[in-house]
């Protein structure tokens, strides 16, 4: 066997600085702030505009109205039919999307910068004049339903809808996802579409982001050529305070014949805003977030268990959902629940040792230049800034601030913020296989839930 | 499009090393193609290229279990590895000043794995990769569609005819010894391509490669390449129809069509974009938004060398419509490109979103260098990573006709079925 002839780790180089791109923030006389990110080196340019349209902002019986509505703007204006605003765009190279999350919709689009100017004329159309056809919109809509049947058939994705019905209590919108559910998508009318896109769609409060090789000028120049005469100002979003729907309990969510179980553990979070966001990623990845997490170790690399286990905290505008996540072979579902939930619970016992904090941090902070080579990745980083009204000198000072979290911060947050008394455990397996060694664990009163 | 710049060399031990400097970010990608993949695999031993590749990242005789992943992210660098029909890659992205720890990973597992392989190692991935198998085949809806398609359209004794991820029973028959034969063969410097691309300076990088790969010997005697001649056609129609625990029927259609590489190829590929990308595609225009008959559509060529590739493409069903409904309208859709041809204004819609589409994906640095790896290793011609635009461009309507008429025709084709085993009651309340 040949030996390598350098047995140790190489000492790196001296590191090249980077720094985030600087940017430009201008609020235009309507409302609409346009942020204008130049990237000279970049091929494409983004555009994301975001608008306080999101799922937060319907109310429960019309649960996916912002997510249909935002779907329904891509089907053409009172100029353009659906086929002739595909053409029109794509012809281009440009693919429009429009979607919703809970705390936000974005109209969006990534073009050569030679196509900005006409790209954002489209852009600004379809946002402005939609065509709200009927028959797209009896299509769209029927579309979601099947897609919801379709999502339930995918056990990972019945999983993480079921975690979420189970972990909020009925009074948190939360508890389904933002695209709605059957119920109330049945119910969704083209007024109700109309009415949302009338009061909800409006540059008041919206956000234009544009990252590419193009300067503020000029970014400025094309945004008010196409947005300037665009008025309005929404209601903007609820504010509501998510509720956890019980304490420590298991749930069994009955897929017969499926060879996996997927597991998901977990509680209520943090928002976005919490002062524990910097402290609860580091405990995130830590647990769940990079190849040596705690949980990936246990369950794969020593287990055997599974393919690949992950935890984090989804951090919303209100308190969102904090989960582990792992998709086990049938036969050792009771011991993968005992292991994550055993997990969860002793890292509130003592602080990390320094080398695996180290590891986790180190990669969180060294990761920053490669999570901006796109100017996708940049355009998106610029969102919570809008949407969560968070500093300008955010990216500037966040490598720092990962740096500033000790041993004792992730300790804190642990104890903080996890509460294993409160634990939803919850699988989605073959029943009549696992119920019975789930029940034998003690994990918590076990209720067996439909999937539906 | 700024052409991608290319430096070649060539290691006395026969690595082929690429290097392709852009300082315009701090950060620098590594990647290695090795030439084997599951087209290499023996009879009795399907899936083992894919689970020697998790074993890559077991450890080496300097490195621990773990720490191959736990130093490059320690570094600030993601990294992974992946195994197809033809080939299987590693690589890693890495802040620039971090670019030896790569090179030094790398040489590290290539030079000295055998040290560090244990039965225990080997039983654990073995679960690990059994596990993967259920979850992104036993247990998904449709999950089964890729294997079905390599089984029908390339015959037994053709190593296309099973998946990457392979059979249970022959990953449970994976030994030690079977690590230590595949390691020799085919794990050499002269089966492989090295690509270093970002920021870095030409003379270090070469220096280091040649340091830390350099004394790594080649592999005297690289077995042939797998035999993969086949037909062109498969002669006739297949058909199976699959019940699966789905809500929606779905319809695959596969081809064998010519290689990755060829003329023929660049000529399907556009007429898969005409065919399914984008909301102005045919299929999306037709069976989805005017008939109303698909949920979706994809369609798409299989990027493989191996005698023949797969010209694959899908619809869902909207709910209350059937497969053979769904089936006669894709095949009409087919059977009408294919007779009258693309309008020019058709033609200007999937090369502008195709330009679109490849600048996007080259703005990541990995994402270059891994098609430098694959132009490298699989024709020996890196330089193909910048004609690829103009390679499209130059395929016209004629061209797409005629690759059509060639390809996709009754006597070559696989229709695969996936229809809902039994009607959930679940459902039905909800419709």
């Amino acid at each position: 066997m040949p030996a390598t002839l350098n047995p140790r780790r190489p000492t790196p180089g001296a590191p090249r600085p980077y720094h985030f791109p600087d940017f430009t923030r201008t609020t235009l006389a309507n409302g609409l702030t346009v942020w204008a990110v130049p990237v000279p080196s970049a091929a494409v340019v983004n555009i994301h505009l975001l608008v306080d349209a999101g799922a937060s902002s319907e109310d429960e019986p019309h649960g996916g109205l912002a997510a249909l509505t935002a779907q329904l703007l891509v089907t053409g204006t009172q100029r353009l039919d659906a086929s002739a605003f595909a053409e029109a765009t794509e012809r281009l190279g440009i693919e429009v999307s429009s979607e919703s999350s809970w705390d936000s919709a974005r109209a969006a689009f990534q073009a050569l910068p030679e196509h900005t100017d006409e790209g954002l004329a489209l852009l600004a159309e379809m946002v402005r004049q939609p065509r709200f056809d009927p028959g797209e919109f009896d299509r769209l809509k029927a579309e979601r339903l099947a897609d919801i049947l379709q999502a339930r058939a995918d056990p990972g994705r019945l999983a993480d809808e079921m975690f979420i019905r189970h972990l909020f209590d009925a009074a948190t919108p939360y508890r389904r996802l933002s695209a709605g559910t059957p119920e109330t998508v049945t119910g969704l009318t083209l007024d109700d579409v109309r009415s949302f896109h009338a009061t909800h769609w409006a540059p008041g409060t919206a956000n234009l982001i544009v990252a590419g090789p193009l300067d503020a000028d000029t970014v400025l120049r094309v945004a008010e050529r196409h947005l300037a005469d665009w008025s309005g100002t929404g209601p903007g979003h609820r504010v509501f305070e998510p509720r956890a729907a019980g304490e420590r309990r298991v749930v069994l969510v009955d897929r017969p014949g499926s060879v996996q179980t997927e597991i998901r553990v977990g509680q209520l979070g943090i928002n976005r805003r919490s002062e524990r966001y910097f402290p609860a990623m580091v405990l995130g990845a830590l647990l769940g977030g990079v190849f040596g997490s705690r949980l990936n170790l246990r369950l794969r690399e020593e287990l055997g268990y599974t393919y690949g286990a992950r935890a984090g905290f989804d951090a919303r505008r209100a308190v969102g959902p904090f989960s582990a996540a792992a998709a086990v072979q049938t036969d050792v579902t009771a011991d993968a629940m005992r292991e994550m939930v055993e997990l969860l619970t002793r890292v509130r016992d003592t602080a990390p040792p320094e080398s695996e904090l180290h590891e986790v941090r180190d990669y969180l902070v060294g990761v920053f230049p490669l999570r901006f080579e796109t100017t996708g990745g940049v355009a998106m980083a610029i969102e919570p800034l809008a949407i969560h009204g968070l500093p300008d000198d955010y990216w500037h000072t966040y490598r720092q601030r990962l740096e500033a979290v000790g041993a004792d911060d992730v300790l804190a947050a642990a104890r903080d913020l996890l509460h294993p008394d409160q634990f939803l455990i919850l699988g989605v397996g073959d029943a009549s296989q696992v119920q019975a060694a789930v029940e034998a664990t003690g994990l918590g009163p076990l209720q067996a839930a439909p999937s539906d | 499009m700024p052409e991608v710049p290319i430096q070649r060399h060539l290691l006395e031990n026969g690595l082929r090393v690429i290097l392709s400097p852009d300082d315009s970010a701090p950060i620098v990608a590594v990647n290695l193609w090795y030439d084997v993949g599951s087209k290499h695999e023996r009879p009795g031993r399907t899936g083992f290229a894919h689970l020697f590749e998790h074993m890559m990242f077991q450890g080496s005789e300097h490195v621990a279990k773990g720490e191959h992943f736990a130093l490059i992210q320690q570094a600030g660098g993601t990294l992974n590895a992946s195994t197809w029909l033809d080939r299987t890659n590693y690589f890693e992205t890495l802040p620039s000043h971090e670019l030896e720890l790569g090179l030094w990973l790398e040489s590290d597992r290539l030079a000295s794995l055998l040290p560090a392989m244990t039965q225990e190692k080997l039983d654990n991935q073995r679960e690990v990769v059994k596990n993967e198998r259920r979850f992104s085949v036993d247990n998904q809806p449709y999950g089964s569609w890729d294997e079905r398609i390599q089984a029908h359209l390339f015959p037994e004794g053709h190593t296309y005819h099973h998946s990457t991820i392979g059979s249970m029973e022959d990953l449970n028959a994976a030994s030690l010894e079977d690590i230590g034969d595949f390691f020799a063969t085919y794990y050499a410097p002269n089966n492989a391509v090295l690509t270093v691309a970002g920021d870095f300076e030409p003379e270090t990088a070469i220096e280091m490669v040649r340091r830390h790969f350099g004394p790594i010997p080649a592999n005297a005697s690289l077995p042939p390449p797998p035999n993969m001649s086949i037909a062109p056609h498969i002669g006739r129609e297949l058909r199976e129809v699959v019940p699966d625990r789905v809500p929606l029927p779905r319809v695959y259609l596969a081809y064998r069509m010519p290689v990755f590489g060829t003329d023929a190829f660049d000529d399907l590929s556009v007429a898969s974009d005409l065919l399914g990308t984008g909301r102005a595609s045919r299929l999306y225009r037709t069976l989805v938004r005017e008939q109303q008959l698909a949920q979706d559509v994809s369609v798409f060529p299989f990027p493989v060398v191996g005698g023949a590739s797969m010209f694959t493409l899908w619809a869902t069903a909207r709910q209350g419509v059937g497969h053979e409904q769904l089936e006669a309208a894709l095949l009409a859709e087919i059977d009408r490109l294919a007779g009258e041809g693309p309008s020019g204004e058709e033609l200007e819609r999937v090369r502008n979103l195709h330009a679109a589409a490849v600048e996007s994906s080259m703005e990541r640095i990995a994402e270059r260098a891994d098609r430098l790896s694959m132009y490298a290793c699989l024709f020996d011609e890196p330089g193909q990573i910048n004609s690829e635009l103009s390679r499209y461009w130059e395929v016209d309507a004629g061209r797409v006709r005629a690759a059509m008429d060639d390809t996709l025709r009754p006597d070559n084709r696989l229709v695969l079925t996936y229809v809902p085993a039994e009607a959930p009651a679940d459902n039905q309340e909800a419709a």
